[in-house]
């Protein structure tokens, strides 16, 4: 594990005042924010910011770290030594998100709040707390918002040793993705979050639902839009073709007289639920290249033969 | 649990939360929550104000609005109305960028 340099982080002197920690974080919070900030980090980014601002906007926290950090420089190897927290009267931290080195020190969701989020004591005198809810995003295919899937998701969870010190575990999680999922819709993981203290239940882990960019498909809701590339004489003749969909091959009826554009709604045929979204094929004419004699030919026939002007439709014709 | 067991879990909005699983999943207490439902900061599903506390029931969207809140407010000292009116604008944009994607457009 390395060490961090907080101070670093937020781009300010070890003799900052805590107005300037709170000006700093604020600016880099507001560069960073993932709602607002192109930087393609800034979750990260801003993940790092939080930690150091809690550490150093905290002052037993911050006289802790600095009596630590006077002998390490960031991205040096570091083990906490023990009772390196000694004299100091923090209540443990309250960041389900943060990093080793954060939670080596300070651990992960230790504090005792307020009312619902407060520990209480149990019948035998035991101090008992939930565990803390934690949320992490999935990624998946628009595909498997149609048939369902088993993920597998990598988390970090911190524990307490038999020593008492916080150490860190990976685990992997398989989740089932139901059928039917929408775009930023929860899976609620029972006591899957930070396990409770003195027999107090785990709290429970959310997994935000993101579809994997996908340049075939656009996704509104329930709603698919699917690009379909059709020949100028499909477009003007008509016909049936055959296209992939995410839910399989369908056979498509293209209208006699389509254009690029025109959408082709299929009912129910979107992403599965209650009610089913639809599936529109979006077509796209594609010119076939005059890449020979013949193909060339036959464009230089329908010039000479068909009355067609684009721009005269559009009523710029000149 | 073996590590090939596969979790099934709840779909919210199919299952909805109540305010104090929703004030336990955003790290606030049910009475910062109240405080912003009853402002309109915070709106039940489909966009709905709602009135009685007892059958208040929330959806995904409330989880992302209530926690966006919250750290707008607690990253910048922000009062309530001011990350009502962050996280109003954050939506807009949201919406904006959906439909110029939607539109066959892309963001430059």
């Amino acid at each position: 594990m390395e060490f961090k340099d907080y101070y670093q982080v937020l781009g300010v002197a070890k003799t900052a005042t805590a107005d300037e920690i709170k000006k700093a974080f604020r600016k880099l919070a507001r560069k960073y924010h993932p709602d607002v900030s192109k930087e393609a980090d800034a979750e990260k980014q801003m993940k790092e910011i939080n930690e150091a601002n809690e550490v150093l906007s905290d002052p037993e926290k911050r006289a802790a770290y600095d009596q630590l950090g006077s002998r390490y420089r960031a991205g040096q190897e570091f083990q906490p030594p023990p009772d390196w927290d000694q004299g100091f009267e923090f209540s443990g931290a309250d960041n389900g998100d943060a990093s080793d080195f954060f939670a080596s020190l300070f651990g992960r969701g230790g504090r005792a709040g307020q009312g619902e989020r407060a520990g209480r004591h149990g019948h035998d005198g035991t101090y008992q707390r939930r565990g803390e809810d934690h949320h992490a995003k999935i990624v998946i295919d628009v595909a498997d918002a149609f048939h369902g899937s088993a993920q597998t998701i990598a988390l970090r969870a911190a524990r307490l040793n038999e020593s008492g010190h916080v150490v860190t575990d990976e685990r992997a999680l398989k989740v089932q993705i139901p059928k039917g999922v929408k775009e930023g819709q929860h899976i609620r993981l029972a006591g899957q979050g930070t396990p409770g203290m003195g027999g107090a239940p785990a709290g429970d882990l959310y997994l935000e639902i993101h579809f994997r960019p996908d340049s075939r498909y656009l996704v509104d809701g329930r709603d698919v839009y699917q690009t379909v590339r059709v020949t100028p004489w499909e477009g003007a003749l008509g016909a049936s073709i055959e296209t992939p969909t995410p839910s399989g091959p369908v056979q498509v009826k293209v209208p006699a007289g389509s254009q690029t554009g025109r959408k082709l709604r299929l009912k129910e045929r979107g992403i599965p639920g209650q009610p089913p979204g639809d599936l529109y094929i979006v077509l796209e004419v594609v010119l076939p290249p005059a890449d020979s004699d013949k193909a060339r030919k036959l464009y230089e026939a329908m010039a000479e033969e068909m009355a067609f002007n684009p721009r005269e439709q559009a009523g710029a014709a000149t | 649990m073996t590590q090939d067991d596969i979790l099934t879990g709840v779909l919210i909005d199919e299952a909805t939360l109540t305010l104090e699983e929703l004030a336990r999943a955003c790290a606030v207490e049910p009475g910062w929550v109240m405080e912003r439902v009853a402002a309109g900061f915070v709106l039940g599903p489909a966009g709905r104000s709602i009135s009685l506390a007892g059958s208040w029931r929330f959806t995904s969207v409330e989880i992302v609005r209530t926690r966006r809140l919250a750290a707008v407010e607690r990253d910048f000292d922000a009062n309530p109305e001011l990350a009502a009116l962050v996280a109003d604008l954050i939506e807009e944009v949201d919406r904006l960028k959906r439909t110029i994607r939607n539109a066959g457009l892309s963001l430059a």
